[in-house]
C-alpha cells in the first residue's frame, strides 16, 4: 500500500497506546462491576448507581476513542447523539410512565355467624342465624323476647363479610372464588383510586374462608393479586 | 488543512462538502438509528421486568437460571475484540496489511467466541432442569421475561454475527491482493459498527444481567 504520510503513521502509532490503555481501563471497570455484584454487601440503590456510572464511563470511552469521535468532525457526534437522545428519551419516558405497585395490605373473608338474640338492636340489612337458617333485617328495630320472622327476610346462601384494603392507586378490583363448587365473582371500579378500604357481603352456597378467594388489583401498569 | 481533509487526501478519497467521507457519515447515521432500535428493546425489557415481577405467585428470581460467570467472560471477550478492531483500523491507516489481517482475525475469533457463549447460554436457559426459560414461560408458568430477554439479547447476537461475517469478508478480501489504501475507510466503517455492538453490550450487561443481582 502507498500514499500514507509520515504524519498519519506517527499519529496512528500514538493511538496504539491510547487504545491499549483504554482497553485495560474498560476491563478494570467491568471487573469492578462484577466484584460489586459478587460481594453483595452494598444496598441495591448503591449498586444500581455504580453500574449506571460505570456503564456511562465505558460507553463514552468506546465512542470517544475507539470510534474516533475524539479526532473526527463534530457532525459524526451530532448524528450519533440524535439517535442516542431519542433512545434515552424513549427509555426514561417508558420507565417513568409506570405507576406505583399496588399492595393488597388486607384481604379477609369471614362467615357471618351472628346468632339472633332477644332485646338487641338490629339495623336494616343485618344478618342473623336462627334455626339453621340465615335472615336479613327488613328495618331497624329492637328484638322482642321471642323470635319472629315478621321483621326478617330469609336469605338463600351463607352470608360472608369480604373486606379489603389497598395501598397505592388502583383503577379496577376483582374478587373471585378459587373453588368452582362455591362460585363468587365481583368486579368494580373504585370511586376513589387513592384510598381503598372497603367491605361487602357475599351470599355463598358453602362456607368459605380467605384462602378460598382471590383479589386482583389493577393499576395503570400492574396487575397484582394476593396469594 | 484539517486533520480529516489530510486523512481524506492520504487515502485518495473524494472531497465532500462535509469534509467527512460519505460512507462514514452514512454509518454514523445508521448507528444513530440503531441506538433508537436498541433503546426501544432495552426499555421494553425493563418495563416488563418491573411490571411482571412475579411468576406463579412468587417473585421472579432469574438468578437461578443466569450464569453470571459465563456472561462476564463473554463481556471481557467482546471488550478485547474491540481493542483488536481499533488496532485493525489503525493498522490499515498505517498501510500495514499484515498487521491488519492479524487484528481482523483476532476480532473475528473473539466475536465467534462471544457468539458461541451466547448459543451455549440460550441452550442452557431453555433446557435448565427445573428452571426452563423459554420465549413464553419460566419454570413452566407463562411469563413475558423470556420474550423480552431473548429478543433483546438475540438481536444483539444477530448484530455480532453480521459483524463477524463482515469482518470475514474483509479478511478474505485482504488475501486477493486488491486491498489498498482506498479501503481504509471501509474497514473503519466496519470498525464503527463493531464498536457500536460493543457499546450496546456495555449497556445490556449491567441492565439485563447484573441488575438482577442488585436486590
Amino acid at each position: 500500500m502507498s500514499g500514507h504520510s509520515e504524519d498519519t503513521v506517527a499519529e496512528e502509532s500514538k493511538r496504539f497506546f491510547t487504545f491499549f490503555n483504554l482497553s485495560m481501563i474498560l476491563v478494570a471497570i467491568t471487573g469492578l462491576e462484577i466484584v460489586i455484584i459478587y460481594v453483595q454487601s452494598f444496598e441495591g440503590s448503591i449498586i444500581i448507581g455504580v453500574l449506571f456510572v460505570t456503564s456511562i464511563l465505558k460507553f463514552i470511552g468506546v465512542i470517544w476513542w475507539f470510534m474516533h469521535l475524539r479526532w473526527d468532525k463534530i457532525l459524526n457526534t451530532i448524528l450519533f447523539l440524535m439517535g442516542l437522545v431519542i433512545a434515552l428519551g424513549t427509555f426514561f419516558a417508558v420507565i417513568f410512565m409506570a405507576d406505583e405497585h399496588p399492595v393488597v395490605e388486607e384481604f379477609k373473608v369471614t362467615q357471618i355467624e351472628n346468632e339472633w338474640k332477644s332485646e338487641t338492636k338490629y339495623k336494616s340489612g343485618d344478618y342473623v342465624y336462627v334455626n339453621e337458617k340465615f335472615y336479613q333485617a327488613n328495618i331497624d328495630h329492637t328484638s322482642d323476647n321471642n323470635w319472629t320472622k315478621e321483621l326478617w327476610n330469609e336469605v338463600t346462601g351463607i352470608p360472608h363479610l369480604i373486606s379489603w384494603k389497598i395501598i397505592n392507586s388502583a383503577d379496577l378490583i376483582e374478587i373471585n372464588s378459587k373453588k368452582p363448587e362455591n362460585p363468587y365473582y365481583y368486579q368494580y371500579t373504585p370511586s376513589d383510586e387513592e384510598s381503598i378500604e372497603e367491605n361487602r357481603i357475599a351470599l355463598l352456597e358453602q362456607p368459605g374462608s380467605t384462602e378460598d378467594f382471590r383479589i386482583k388489583v389493577r393499576s395503570e401498569s400492574y396487575w397484582v393479586e394476593n396469594n | 488543512m484539517s486533520d480529516a481533509a489530510a486523512h481524506a487526501l492520504d487515502h485518495h478519497e473524494p472531497v465532500t462538502s462535509t469534509g467527512i467521507p460519505n460512507k462514514k457519515v452514512l454509518m454514523w447515521a445508521f448507528l444513530g438509528s440503531d441506538c433508537m432500535f436498541f433503546g426501544t428493546l432495552i426499555s421494553t425489557h425493563l418495563i416488563y421486568r418491573k411490571i411482571s415481577a412475579t411468576v406463579g405467585g412468587n417473585f421472579l428470581d432469574i438468578r437461578d437460571v443466569f450464569d453470571i460467570e459465563l456472561t462476564s467472560f463473554s463481556t471481557f471477550i467482546l471488550l478485547a475484540s474491540s481493542l483488536f478492531m481499533a488496532l485493525a483500523v489503525s493498522a490499515i491507516h498505517k498501510g500495514n496489511l499484515n498487521s491488519t489481517r492479524w487484528m481482523l482475525f483476532g476480532t473475528i475469533i473473539f466475536g465467534a467466541i462471544f457468539l458461541a457463549c451466547q448459543v451455549y447460554e440460550f441452550t442452557h436457559f431453555v433446557h435448565a432442569p427445573g428452571n426452563e426459560l423459554t420465549l413464553s414461560s419460566y419454570r413452566g408458568e407463562p411469563h413475558v421475561f423470556g420474550s423480552t430477554f431473548y429478543v433483546l439479547t438475540g438481536t444483539h447476537g444477530t448484530h455480532v454475527a453480521i459483524g463477524v461475517f463482515w469482518l470475514i469478508g474483509w479478511l478474505v478480501y485482504s488475501f486477493t491482493g486488491k486491498m489498498s489504501a482506498a479501503h481504509a475507510i471501509d474497514v473503519e466503517c466496519c470498525g464503527l459498527y463493531w464498536h457500536f455492538v460493543d457499546i450496546v453490550w456495555i449497556i445490556i450487561f449491567p441492565v439485563v444481567y447484573l441488575m438482577e443481582y442488585a436486590f
